[in-house]
């Protein structure tokens, strides 16, 4: 099945009912291919999370369409057809941790899978699938989730949601309060989802080396609205324009710019540490002679 | 959103007269007022608390559609308590009788009047809660029970748990809409259903907002020792509310009424 995100003007309203209703997302367009591995940047309150939300129908937009597929999402969609729609997108919210519940980590894991029809046998063996996938010891599957490490914790929601076996996946800082390890860790497994399973992922970040390392297209998000979008070669070889929008760089082009600002200018596409290491290497030899 | 409807602990910052008052005065008031509304019992009467209190509306500068919305999660209470009203009370003479339920012209009265009470109640405390913030609800409770000290009872100990409690009510109500949204992404279904199927939802929801609440306590309790916090007495204050002259024009106004009130009654 084809799952094309397509965004088309979609605004949302928040309406708290006090004088200043908020606009969260204004007039966003937006088309996500299938199976891409898309970065949404963006300072804190620029809507990304508010996006994110709307492509698991977990908000409806105020005026506007987004469909997935064959899926439509309309002011006025019930929402009694929501949950055949949040089937297919899985959603990592940020300190997942915190939506853990169940007496052992094992049930935890079902709960999603049996949410949506599985036969208990089928669910537990999906659970096991993705408590192997996150490299949780399948030794755990009888504890409380409640003993777990923050890390291990953080494995056994995303295991949650992966057992569901989405075919989008929207993680949102699923990193954030990590060890370096863990980070490592989480962010290749998401990447070998992406690359094993052709899972389409959305990854709403601020560590921008994942960017750059990871991601077909960024899309980069200012007060609501989206300001620009490209790879990530065309959005980091602008250091000013992102420092405006209150952005980090990420390592490469930060040592390049700061080189610049030093008088050495170092061009051409930085997105790993070999080009970088090669374009220095360029310019010093244009220095000896 | 769901959590949007309640009314609790949604403090709107404001520059009106009523924003201004003392939160002691505020609660005073308010106390005083729901007295005076058990003392209404007929037409006039309460006309002229309604108009108190569309008066009071109109000087905090809230927009009246913020007391509606207040109105409605409690909806369903006051349908049930007037239609109990108006099905078993007794005197007065009878419009329609079918077994144990009769219908009177008084007990239809009785009901409308009850409705009205619910009604003036629910603005009166929506006016407070919109116009005084958490804390300084918290302190005017404080300024309020004040001579209970001389009986040794730990007023500003009650007064600090009230105002971490009112403090902590937006955060636990965001963690609410958080888990709810992860458990919806997992395929939960809340808000549809038989009441079996709400209840059996209502676990992965509870379970993670206890924990959670549990963990907030664990790590305030820490930070505030860390911080050198004792339960000592003669704790100093950052912001000190006085009762002021406004405070005294508005009780006046309220006074002048429940005498009013008093003077029509039957």
């Amino acid at each position: 099945m084809d799952n094309t995100i397509k965004i088309d003007h979609l605004s949302h309203l928040y309406d708290d009912g006090s004088n200043n209703p908020v606009y969260a997302l204004k007039d966003v367009t937006l088309t996500i291919k299938d199976n891409s591995y898309v970065s949404i940047i963006g300072h804190t309150g620029s809507g990304k999370s508010t996006l994110v939300q709307h492509i698991n129908a977990l908000l409806k937009p105020t005026t506007g369409e987004l469909s997935v597929g064959d899926f439509k999402i309309e002011p006025k969609t019930s929402n009694k057809n929501l949950k055949k729609f949040r089937q297919h997108v899985g959603m990592v919210f940020q300190f997942p941790e915190k939506q853990l519940f169940e007496e052992t980590v094992i049930k935890d894991i079902m709960f999603g899978p049996l949410n949506y029809g599985k036969s208990e046998s089928v669910a537990e063996q999906l659970a096991l699938e993705a408590m192997d996938l996150v490299g949780l010891d399948s030794k755990l599957a009888e504890k409380s989730p409640f003993d777990l490490s923050g890390g291990q914790k953080r494995r056994v929601a995303m295991a949650g949601v992966l057992a569901m076996q989405p075919e989008i996946l929207i993680l949102d800082e699923p990193t954030a309060g990590l060890d370096p390890k863990s980070h490592r860790e989480i962010m290749d497994l998401i990447y070998r989802m992406h690359i094993d399973r052709q899972m389409t992922i959305i990854l709403v970040t601020h560590q921008m080396d994942d960017v750059v390392q990871y991601s077909d297209q960024v899309v980069v998000m200012d007060h609501g609205e989206v300001v620009k979008v490209g790879n990530s070669t065309e959005i980091f070889n602008d250091p000013q324009w992102l420092i405006q929008h209150q952005l980090a760089l990420p390592s490469n082009a930060e040592f390049a710019y700061r080189l610049s600002q030093a008088g050495y200018q170092v061009p051409g596409n930085l997105d790993n540490i070999w080009q970088l290491a090669k374009a220095i290497i360029e310019v010093g030899e244009v220095d000896h002679e | 959103m769901i959590m949007s409807n309640f009314i609790f602990g949604r403090y709107l910052p404001g520059n009106s007269w009523i924003h201004k008052m003392s939160p002691q005065a505020k609660l005073l008031i308010s106390f005083f007022f729901v007295l005076v509304i058990f003392l209404a019992n007929n037409l006039i009467s309460y006309a002229m608390l309604i108009v108190l209190i569309l008066a009071t509306i109109v000087l905090s500068g809230i927009s009246i559609s913020f007391f509606i919305k207040g109105i409605r999660p409690l909806l369903w209470l006051i349908i049930f308590t007037v239609l109990l009203q108006i099905l078993f009370s007794s005197g007065g003479t009878p419009i329609f009788k079918w077994g144990i339920f009769s219908i009177t012209d008084q007990s239809l009265i009785n009901g409308g009047y009850i409705f009205i009470r619910f009604l003036l109640i629910i603005m009166m405390s929506t006016v407070l809660m919109l116009t005084t913030s958490p804390l300084a609800l918290a302190d005017g409770i404080q300024t309020l029970l004040k001579p209970l000290k001389r009986l040794h009872f730990p007023v500003d100990t009650l007064a600090l748990m009230l105002s971490i409690a009112l403090r902590f009510v937006p955060t636990l109500m965001d963690e609410t809409q958080t888990i709810m949204n992860a458990q919806r992404a997992r395929g939960v279904d809340f808000g549809s259903g038989s009441i079996k199927h709400r209840i059996k939802v209502a676990v992965p929801l509870l379970i993670p907002l206890f924990t959670g609440a549990i963990t907030h306590a664990e790590n305030l309790s820490t930070a505030m020792e860390a911080r050198g916090f004792t339960d000592s007495e003669h704790r100093s204050k950052y912001r000190i509310y006085k009762w002021q002259k406004r405070d005294t024009i508005s009780f006046l106004v309220y006074i002048l009424v429940a005498v009013l009130v008093i003077l029509v009654r039957k």
